[in-house]
């Protein structure tokens, strides 16, 4: 009896019925902040501590004190800054996963199109505005090329577009740090040279005020992403298609679909995004590239589209709750003096159980199913 | 009485929102073959359910051998030598015949009386002497996956056997099988009950049931119409007292007069994946107001044939001339909007979306263009007005209207939307691959009437079928296809049933 009150439990919070898929998300959210109160405590500290001061470093809540032009306005423009990437690289998993794919190219699209754009506008001096105009449209210009390209391949060969993402990763990691190793290598970081303010889509140290903060320009283009995929998905006939694509080739295609269109063009949207990922991450939140490290963030970018049921407001969410926990776990653990891996622990935790989602679906609709054959047989009783 | 081995006392069933079986009670001799004959939905299934332990019943009993039990499940039901063939396989595919089998039962031998090993070797003995004592023919070191459905199900014969079940029932057996296939699983049926078993056949196809059934039970709506004894009825009464309304097999048409042609197929083969020639060299041509079938036994590229006028499929050579136009090289849609409408044989993989509502499902064909969509945007309203005039003229039943979700809809109201979306298209040529494949005698008989309509209004249709009934009963003119060749092509009043049987066993050539 016991035992049936908990399937009851969980199929009255995760089963069938209104808004299922946002019940879930929620409880994975749930699930992974008691995970995380778990770890605080086994640590000795105070969880609730802990979430407060992850939101005082995210700029939610006002820290105890700041320092000179520095206030919670600030923090919150650099949370705002960190997640303008994460907005753009969710949306761009989510676009290919509504028609039937898994691009775990992202990383490296955001690579390539942060590094055209740096050789191309980031070294150069053409005035500011028009510099970083030319960064987005590049940025565009290669992402396109490169999604198109992995769309391609898959519908012309048949490839398995997991394989050929992971190829094309290594490929363009290596390839460019290469480029960057003979070329453009600043000796003392080891990094690629600098930007120049020009060209980058934050303006760093902005004074605005009294207060000195980091502005990400592109992040109102984030959120016109995210109106427009979203009114693409459910008002458009190329949303439909995609998601008819995504659903089922064959009858799409006696729908008179060409699949192969829509294959390569959501690839082509998806790249799109991921190198508005990338600009907004290389000319951006960073202003310099790392030779031989893809960004992880591409591959976050997976777990946070699931979590936002790569529905394109879900992913708006779900990038500002990832990037809450990552951003301030730094703060948590200088107030809390925990690690500062303990605390990236945390978001890693986040992104597991939002990868769950579907299993914690699958459970809860198995457990609904065992009811009511039991429900069923309890009649005849 | 002493040789009941199965007594169901007054079973009753209830779902939520009807009863399935409504206080039926039934007594099975030892060693008959006993029929259970209802259309889609009657009761059958449950009540056999009921049997095998699925489903507990909300009233009445059970006796097996004279003794009262309650069977809870599967497990209980095959202790009491009650087994059961389903519609869909459970077997393993990429493991052997004598594995599957064997698997839950594994018998086991003491190696150096120590490891116990699995005594794959004395199954597989047993298994061949199963398989040669009831004419199964299976061989036990076949994997399932190079097996053909037939052969498969044989396999779940064997599972059966195997495990002593004295009391056999099989849902629908025929429903995947070929004709050929049918009579050889038909012969099995009886060379069981020769051997002492007992049978249960669930099916709604009368011919099976005159065949090979002593007694048949009739079920309708959930309630027992009646038991009969098969040779003092005619499969007419049956079918009356299995749909509850005088059910006639004639359908009424006017004698074809011919018209202008409408499909040319000209010299048309094709090479599947495998480089294996599927249809070879096929011409025929279809008129106005003609029904044109193509029979043949399953696999002998009628389908294909079929995928290839439709688009879906290009042809290795030859060209497909419609209303005077070459349509070889257009695509799809070009050839849905040239008229040509097309209902698959798959209709939950191909036909339709099945996790996109029925509003959407009903415009599949149009949703591109007005008033569904206009400047790229989609237009819901639209969808749910066409959707709701079409659900009403072709009475396509679903819990929720315009937004139920295409697959929780029973088959034979899926094949419905799929017909009222193409019949809906007024296209000039309609091409049907079985249409009426495992649905009910009513529903079978509305899908064949609006073929009868499409042609009375002058339409070109082409119908591939694996039913010959369903051919001799439609067609103007009979194609026979075998081997993807065309055997025979004769006008309907110039040929019998038996005629067209023996081209489609190729027994005769006639170009």
């Amino acid at each position: 009896m016991k035992h049936k009150g908990y399937k009851k439990a969980i199929v009255r919070i995760l089963g069938p019925g209104k808004a299922q898929y946002l019940r879930i998300s929620l409880f994975c959210i749930f699930i992974s902040l008691v995970a995380g109160s778990v770890l605080l405590l086994l640590l000795g500290k105070n969880p609730l501590e802990g979430y407060v001061s992850i939101l005082q470093g995210a700029g939610f809540i006002p820290k105890a004190r700041y320092a000179g032009h520095k206030s919670i306005f600030t923090d919150f423009m650099s949370l705002v800054n960190y997640t303008t990437p994460m907005i753009f690289a969710s949306l761009s998993f989510a676009v290919a996963m509504r028609c039937g794919i898994f691009n775990i190219n992202i990383s490296g699209m955001m690579l390539f199109s942060g590094f055209i754009a740096s050789i191309t506008v980031g070294y150069s001096s053409i005035p500011a505005p028009f510099a970083q105009i030319l960064v987005v449209l590049i940025a565009v210009v290669a992402g396109a090329f490169s999604g198109a390209l992995i769309g391609w391949l898959k519908h012309r060969f048949n490839a398995n577009e997991v394989v050929i993402s992971i190829m094309f990763n290594y490929i363009v990691s290596y390839v460019i740090s290469f480029f960057i190793q003979t070329m453009f290598i600043n000796p003392t970081t080891r990094q690629s040279e600098r930007v120049g303010d020009n060209a980058m889509l934050t303006g760093v140290d902005t004074m605005i005020g009294d207060l000195r903060m980091d502005v990400s320009y592109v992040f109102p283009l984030a959120i016109i992403a995210v109106i427009l995929i979203g009114f693409m998905f459910s008002k458009t006939r190329i949303g439909f298609e995609l998601k008819a694509v995504g659903m089922n080739h064959s009858a799409s295609r006696y729908a008179g679909i060409r699949i192969g269109r829509s294959v390569i063009f959501s690839m082509a949207l998806s790249g799109v995004l991921a190198g508005l990922a990338g600009v907004s991450y290389y000319l951006g939140t960073f202003a310099s590239i790392q030779p031989r490290v893809v960004p992880s963030l591409g591959f976050d970018a997976i777990a946070v589209a699931l979590l936002g049921n790569n529905n394109p407001l879900g992913c708006l969410l779900a990038s500002f709750l990832v990037m809450t926990i990552s951003n301030g776990t730094t703060y948590m653990s200088s107030r809390l003096g925990v690690l500062r891996e303990i605390a990236s622990l945390i978001t890693g935790i986040l992104l597991l159980f939002s990868a769950c989602g579907g299993a914690f679906k699958a459970l809860a609709d198995k457990y609904k199913e065992e009811l009511d054959n039991e429900i069923d047989g309890g009649e005849s009783k | 009485m002493a040789d009941d081995i199965v007594v169901l006392d007054h079973i009753t069933k209830r779902f939520p929102r009807i009863v399935a079986n409504d206080d039926i009670s039934l007594s099975i001799k030892k060693g008959e073959i006993y029929a259970l004959l209802g259309e889609n939905g009657a009761g059958k299934s449950t009540l056999m359910s009921v049997l095998f332990g699925l489903y507990e019943p909300d009233e009445g009993r059970i006796f097996i051998r004279g003794k009262e039990v309650k069977i809870t499940s599967p497990r209980e039901a095959s202790a009491l030598n009650i087994g059961m063939v389903h519609q869909h396989f459970k077997l393993v595919s990429d493991q052997s015949v004598t594995e599957n089998i064997i698997l839950g039962i594994e018998p086991t031998v003491k190696k150096l009386g120590l490891f116990s090993k699995i005594d794959i070797k004395g199954a597989r003995e047993r298994i061949k002497k199963l398989s040669a004592d009831f004419g199964l023919d299976v061989d036990p070191d076949a994997k399932i996956e190079d097996l053909p459905v037939s052969a498969r199900q044989r396999v779940e014969i064997l599972k059966m056997l195997y495990r002593d079940a004295e009391i056999l029932i099989f849902d629908e057996p025929t429903a995947v099988l070929t004709p050929q296939e049918i009579e050889s699983l038909l012969s099995v049926i009886k060379s069981l009950r020769d051997g002492g078993k007992t049978i249960v056949l669930i099916t709604h196809k009368l011919d099976e049931i005159k065949k090979v059934a002593d007694r048949c039970a009739i079920l309708c709506r959930g309630k027992l119409v009646g038991v009969y004894d098969v040779d003092s009825i005619s499969t007419q009464e049956m079918a009356s007292l299995m749909v509850g309304y005088e059910y006639s097999d004639e359908v009424n048409k006017e004698e074809y007069t011919g018209g202008e042609s409408i499909l040319e197929v000209n010299n048309i083969t094709l090479y599947n994946q495998d480089k294996v020639k599927v249809v070879d060299n096929v011409s025929f041509s279809v008129h106005k107001g003609e029904i044109v079938s193509i029979a043949g036994v399953a696999g002998n590229g009628q389908v294909e044939l079929a995928d290839v006028i439709a688009g879906m499929l290009t042809p290795s050579s030859g060209t497909i001339i419609y209303k005077g136009n070459d349509i070889t090289d257009k695509t799809i849609r070009e050839r849905t909007e040239a008229k040509i409408a097309y209902i698959p044989e798959d209709r939950q993989d191909v036909g339709l979306l099945l996790d996109y509502d029925l509003s959407v499902n009903l415009a599949l064909k149009s949703y591109y263009h007005e008033p569904y969509c206009s400047k790229g945007i989609l237009n819901p309203s639209e969808f749910r007005k066409n959707g709701e005039m079409l659900i009403k003229q072709y009475d396509i039943r679903s819990s929720e209207g315009c937004s139920t979700i295409v697959r929780s809809m029973s088959g034979g109201n899926q094949q419905k939307a799929i017909i009222a979306r193409e019949i809906s298209l007024d296209a000039d040529l309609y091409i049907f691959v079985q249409p009426t494949r495992g649905l009910d005698v009513g529903a079978i008989k509305n899908i064949q009437e609006r073929i009868i309509a499409l042609r009375e209004s002058g339409k070109a249709v082409l119908l591939i079928s694996l039913e010959l009934e369903e051919i001799m009963n439609l067609s103007d003119t009979i194609i026979v296809m075998y081997n993807g060749r065309i055997q025979a092509v004769k006008k309907r009043s110039e040929v019998t049933a038996n005629e067209i049987g023996y081209y489609m066993m190729g027994a005769k050539h006639e170009a």
